[in-house]
C-alpha cells in the first residue's frame, strides 16, 4: 500500500502530468464558461491526446477539463446570467444579484470558486475513502429510486421559484410538456413530432437552456439599456479571498451541498444540474436567511456550486468501481483509461493499485489547481462587470448563435433558441422562474421513464413504490416539499396556537 | 480548315479537362474532409468511427477528418445531412443499424441506397447476459428458467435493436419474457443487471465485459454468425443450432454518387488502417471487437440487414406493450 502511494505520489507530481493538468484545467474552465460549449465535447475534443502519454498522464489531464468546465460555467451563470453549462443554471439565482444588483462580482466569484473548490476536494477525499461503500448505494438504485429522486427534484420548484408558487407549477409544467417531445423511449411512440426529423430526439437542451437564459437576458438589457444615458461606475474589486464571516456564514451550506453532490453523483445517471437545485433547495430550507435567497445569498451561491463539483468524484465512483459510466463525461473518461489498458471494475483495485492512487490524487489535484486558477483570475473575470452594456450584450448576442451552433451542429437548435428567447423574454416579464422551467425538463422524462419503467418492473402493480424503502423515503420527502410553501405557515400557526395555549 | 481549328480547339479544351481532372484526382484529399457522426460524443459509433480516422489519417496522404457529431431527431438528421451532401468526397458520414430501422418505422424515407459504403468498423453482437451466480450456465437452461418464471431482460428502449433481439429470442424458442427499457443505453443496463435489479439482457457485450471479467456477470450465448474475439469461450446461438444474428453496426459511408475513384482511395486507406495491429489493439482497448469490412462487404451486411428487419417490421407490432 505505502510503496504504491509513493509510486502514485512521484507519477502525479512529475512535471509533465503537472503541466498537462494546469493545461486541461485551464481550457475546462474556458470550455465551462462558454455556453454551448460542453464538458463532454471538451473531453472528447482532448481524449485523442491522451494516446501519447503513456500511464494516467493523459487522463489527469482530462480530469482537470472535467472539473474544471463544471466550475467554468458558474462563471458566466454569476457575470452574465448565464450558465455556461446546464450545472451552473441554479448558481445564477443568487449568483447574478450579488455581483450585479449588489455590485460585488469579486465576492460572488470569491465564493463560488471556494465552494467549487471544497466540493471538488471533499468528493475526490470521499472517493478514497468510501468508493466501494458508495458503489453499493449507486446499484442499490432501481426504476422506483430513480423516478422518486426526479419527482423529489421536480417538487423543488416551488423553492426555486422565489415569487408565486403557482408560477413556478405553471413553469414546472411547461418544462414538463417538453420533455415529453419526441419519440418515447419506453413504448416507442411519437409524441408533438408533426412529421418533423428534428423533433423525433426530443428538443436538445442546451438550445433552450441559451435561449431561456442569454438570449431572454440579451432582450431584456436591450430594453432596460434603451435611451438610457450610459453613467460609467466602476466596479472595483477589493479582495477575491471570502472574507471570515462570509465563511462562517456558507460553511454549513458547503458541507450538506458536497454531501449531496457526492451522493447524487454516485448515482449513474444523475449529474450536476439536479444536485445543484437539490443543493439550493437544500440550503435554502435550513437556512436562518430564507428570504435574502434570490437575492444575492452568499448561501445560495455557495449550495449550487459545492453542490455541482461534488458530482466529480461521485461520478468516478460507479465508472472506476463497477466500469459503469454515469454520463457522456465519464463514458469518455472509461474509454481513456481501457487504452491504456486499465480496466475500470471490481478488479481495478486489485490489479492497477498504483493507477487508481494516481488517479485519486490526479482528480484532487485537479480540483485545487482549479481554486488556484480561479482565484488568481477573479479580478481578470470580473472586469465583465465593467465593460459598457453597449459592447456587452451584442458580444452575448453572438455568443448565444455561435455557441448553440457549436453544440450540435444544427441550424435548428439556433431558431429553437432563439424561439427560446423570445419566450423567456415573456416569462421573465410575467415573472415566472426559468428554474422551474429547466427543472421540469431536464427531469421530466428521467420521472416519466422511470414511472412506466417500475410499473413494467411490478406487471402494472403501484405497491413497488411502497415496497422499495429508498424509493418510499424520497416520495415522502417530495410531496412534504412540494408542499411546504402551503404547509409551513399553517405549522407554524398550530404551533404559536400551543405556545399560546401554554402560555395561558 | 475552320472545322480543323474547332477540333483542335476541342481537343485542346478536353485534354485541358483530363489532366485537370486527373490533377484532382491524384490531389484527393486536398481538403479537409468533413466526417458527420450522428450520434453523441463517447458511444460506440463515435468511437470507432473517430478511431478508423485517426488511423486512416495515418495512411492517407494529406489526409486530415474534422468530425462533427450531430445526434438531432435520434440520428436521422446527421444521416440525412450526409446523404444530401455534395458528392465531391470532402463530406462523409456515419450510418448505424437504426438506417435500416428507421424507415420501416416512419420516422424517415431515408435507406441505405443513399450512400456508398467505405468501410464497416463496428458490429457488435446481441450477447445473453444474466448475473453470474444465476442458477442456469446454458442458453437451454436459461430458456427452461424462462418457461417457469417471469424473467426481466433489459433493452435499450422499445422497438430499438437489443428489445428485436429479445423478441428474435422469444420467437425463436417459444417463451416469454418481461421486456425492460433502459433508454439511456447499455451502461444503464449494466448497472441494473449488476444490481440485481433485472434477471438478463441481451445486449452489446462490450459495457458488461469489466463485469463478467470479474465474475459478477456471465455471457451464455451471442448471437453472431462467429464466436466473438472478446468472449472466445462462450458459443454463439448458430452452434447451438438457433440461427439468431443480430448485430448492431455502424460504417462510413459517402454520399451515393461520390466519384468511384476518391471511394476506391477511401476504401483501400480504410482497409489498411482496419487491418493494422494497432489499430485492431485500439480497438479491443475499447471493449469493441474490430471488424474488416470493406465495400462490397461492408454494403451487402447493411442490405441483408434491411431485408431481416423489413420482416421482422412487418411481422411485430412494437407500440404494443
Amino acid at each position: 500500500m505505502t510503496t504504491n502511494l509513493i509510486t502514485a505520489f512521484t507519477e502525479a507530481f512529475s512535471p509533465y502530468t503537472i503541466i498537462l493538468l494546469l493545461a486541461g484545467t485551464g481550457a475546462g474552465i474556458l470550455i465551462g464558461a462558454m455556453p454551448g460549449l460542453s464538458v463532454n465535447m471538451g473531453i472528447a475534443l482532448l481524449y485523442p491526446l491522451t494516446f501519447a502519454f503513456d500511464g494516467v498522464t493523459g487522463i489527469i489531464m482530462l480530469l482537470g477539463v472535467y472539473c474544471g468546465a463544471i466550475y467554468g460555467g458558474s462563471i458566466s451563470a454569476i457575470l452574465l446570467k448565464t450558465p455556461g453549462t446546464p450545472a451552473s443554471a441554479a448558481t445564477t439565482l443568487d449568483g447574478y444579484p450579488m455581483a450585479n444588483q449588489m455590485g460585488q462580482p469579486g465576492r460572488a466569484l470569491g465564493l463560488s470558486t471556494m465552494a467549487s473548490t471544497f466540493g471538488g476536494v471533499f468528493s475526490a477525499v470521499c472517493l478514497m475513502i468510501f468508493a466501494p461503500q458508495l458503489a453499493k448505494v449507486a446499484l442499490s438504485f432501481s426504476k422506483p429510486e430513480y423516478f422518486a429522486l426526479a419527482l423529489f427534484g421536480i417538487s423543488i420548484i416551488t423553492s426555486v421559484s422565489s415569487g408565486s408558487v403557482l408560477k413556478g407549477v405553471i413553469g414546472g409544467l411547461v418544462g414538463l410538456f417538453i420533455a415529453t417531445i419526441g419519440v418515447d423511449a419506453m413504448t416507442g411512440s411519437m409524441r408533438f413530432t408533426f412529421k418533423s426529423t428534428y423533433l423525433l430526439g426530443g428538443i436538445s437542451f442546451i438550445p433552450i437552456l441559451i435561449g431561456l437564459f442569454a438570449f431572454s437576458q440579451v432582450l431584456l438589457s436591450v430594453e432596460e439599456e434603451y435611451g438610457q444615458k450610459h453613467e460609467h461606475k466602476k466596479v472595483k474589486i477589493h479582495r477575491v479571498l471570502p472574507t471570515a464571516s462570509d465563511i462562517k456564514r456558507v460553511f454549513g451550506t458547503m458541507l450538506r451541498s458536497s454531501v449531496i453532490g457526492t451522493f447524487i453523483g454516485c448515482i449513474p445517471g444523475t449529474g450536476g444540474d439536479i444536485s445543484s437545485f437539490i443543493s439550493y433547495d437544500q440550503a435554502k430550507k435550513w437556512s436562518k436567511y430564507k428570504d435574502n435567497f434570490g437575492k444575492g445569498e452568499p448561501q445560495g451561491i455557495v449550495a449550487c456550486e459545492a453542490g455541482n463539483n461534488s458530482v466529480s468524484g461521485g461520478a468516478m465512483i460507479p465508472m472506476l468501481t463497477l466500469g459503469i459510466p454515469g454520463d457522456g463525461a465519464t463514458a469518455i473518461l472509461l474509454g481513456a483509461l481501457m487504452v491504456q489498458g486499465i480496466a475500470p471494475g471490481p478488479l481495478l483495485f486489485q490489479n492497477s493499485p498504483v493507477q487508481v492512487y494516481t488517479i485519486f490524487i490526479g482528480l484532487l489535484m485537479a480540483n485545487l489547481v482549479m481554486g488556484l486558477f480561479g482565484f488568481s483570475l477573479i479580478r481578470i473575470f470580473a472586469q465583465v462587470i465593467n465593460v459598457p452594456k453597449k459592447i456587452l450584450i451584442p458580444i452575448i448576442f453572438l455568443m448565444t448563435f455561435v455557441g448553440t451552433y457549436s453544440y450540435n451542429h444544427s441550424m435548428i437548435d439556433v431558431y429553437v433558441m432563439v424561439g427560446f428567447g423570445f419566450l423567456g423574454y415573456f416569462l421573465n416579464k410575467m415573472e415566472f422562474s426559468m428554474s422551474s422551467v429547466i427543472l421540469g425538463i431536464i427531469l421530466g422524462s428521467t420521472a416519466e421513464q422511470n414511472f412506466s419503467g417500475s410499473l413494467m418492473m411490478s406487471g402494472g402493480s403501484f405497491s413497488i413504490f411502497v415496497t422499495h424503502p429508498i424509493c418510499l423515503i424520497f416520495l415522502l420527502i417530495s410531496f412534504v416539499s412540494l408542499l411546504s410553501p402551503v404547509l409551513g405557515p399553517a405549522v407554524k400557526r398550530i404551533f404559536r396556537r400551543e405556545k399560546a395555549s401554554k402560555q395561558n | 480548315m475552320k472545322n480543323l481549328k474547332a477540333l483542335g480547339l476541342l481537343l485542346a479544351v478536353s485534354t485541358m479537362m483530363v489532366t485537370t481532372s486527373v490533377n484532382v484526382m491524384a490531389a484527393y484529399p486536398e481538403n479537409d474532409i468533413e466526417v458527420i457522426v450522428p450520434k453523441g460524443a463517447g458511444g460506440g459509433t463515435d468511437t470507432s468511427t473517430r478511431g478508423l480516422l485517426t488511423y486512416m489519417e495515418k495512411n492517407l496522404d494529406g489526409a486530415s477528418f474534422n468530425v462533427t457529431n450531430n445526434s438531432d431527431g435520434g440520428g436521422i438528421t446527421g444521416m440525412l445531412l450526409t446523404a444530401g451532401a455534395d458528392t465531391d468526397g470532402y463530406t462523409l458520414g456515419a450510418v448505424t443499424v437504426e438506417l435500416d430501422m428507421f424507415c420501416f418505422q416512419d420516422k424517415t424515407e431515408l435507406t441505405y441506397e443513399a450512400f456508398d459504403t467505405i468501410a464497416m468498423p463496428i458490429g457488435a453482437p446481441a450477447a445473453l447476459i444474466v448475473q453470474a451466480d444465476a442458477p442456469y450456465n446454458t442458453i437451454d437452461e436459461f430458456v427452461e428458467y424462462c418457461k417457469e418464471n417471469n424473467v426481466q431482460v433489459g433493452n435499450s428502449g422499445s422497438g430499438a435493436i437489443w428489445d428485436i433481439a429479445t423478441y428474435l429470442f422469444e420467437e425463436e424458442y417459444e417463451v416469454e419474457t418481461t421486456h425492460i427499457p433502459y433508454p439511456n443505453g447499455t451502461a444503464d443496463i449494466a448497472a441494473a443487471l449488476t444490481g440485481g435489479h433485472i434477471d438478463a439482457t441481451m445486449a452489446d457485450p462490450s459495457s458488461f465485459m469489466t463485469q463478467i471479467e470479474a465474475g459478477t456477470l456471465k455471457c451464455l450465448g451471442v448471437m453472431a454468425a462467429e464466436r466473438s474475439k472478446l468472449l472466445p469461450e462462450v458459443p454463439t446461438f448458430t452452434e447451438e443450432g438457433h440461427d439468431l444474428v443480430i448485430r448492431a453496426w455502424a460504417a462510413l459511408v459517402a454520399p451515393a454518387g461520390t466519384d468511384e475513384e476518391v471511394l476506391e482511395t477511401l476504401r483501400e486507406s480504410a482497409k489498411a488502417a482496419l487491418e493494422s495491429e494497432e489499430c485492431q489493439d485500439y480497438f479491443m482497448s475499447q471493449g469493441i471487437e474490430p471488424l474488416t469490412y470493406v465495400g462490397e462487404e461492408a454494403a451487402q451486411i447493411i442490405a441483408d440487414d434491411y431485408e431481416m428487419y423489413k420482416e421482422i417490421f412487418e411481422t411485430y407490432d412494437f407500440s404494443e406493450e
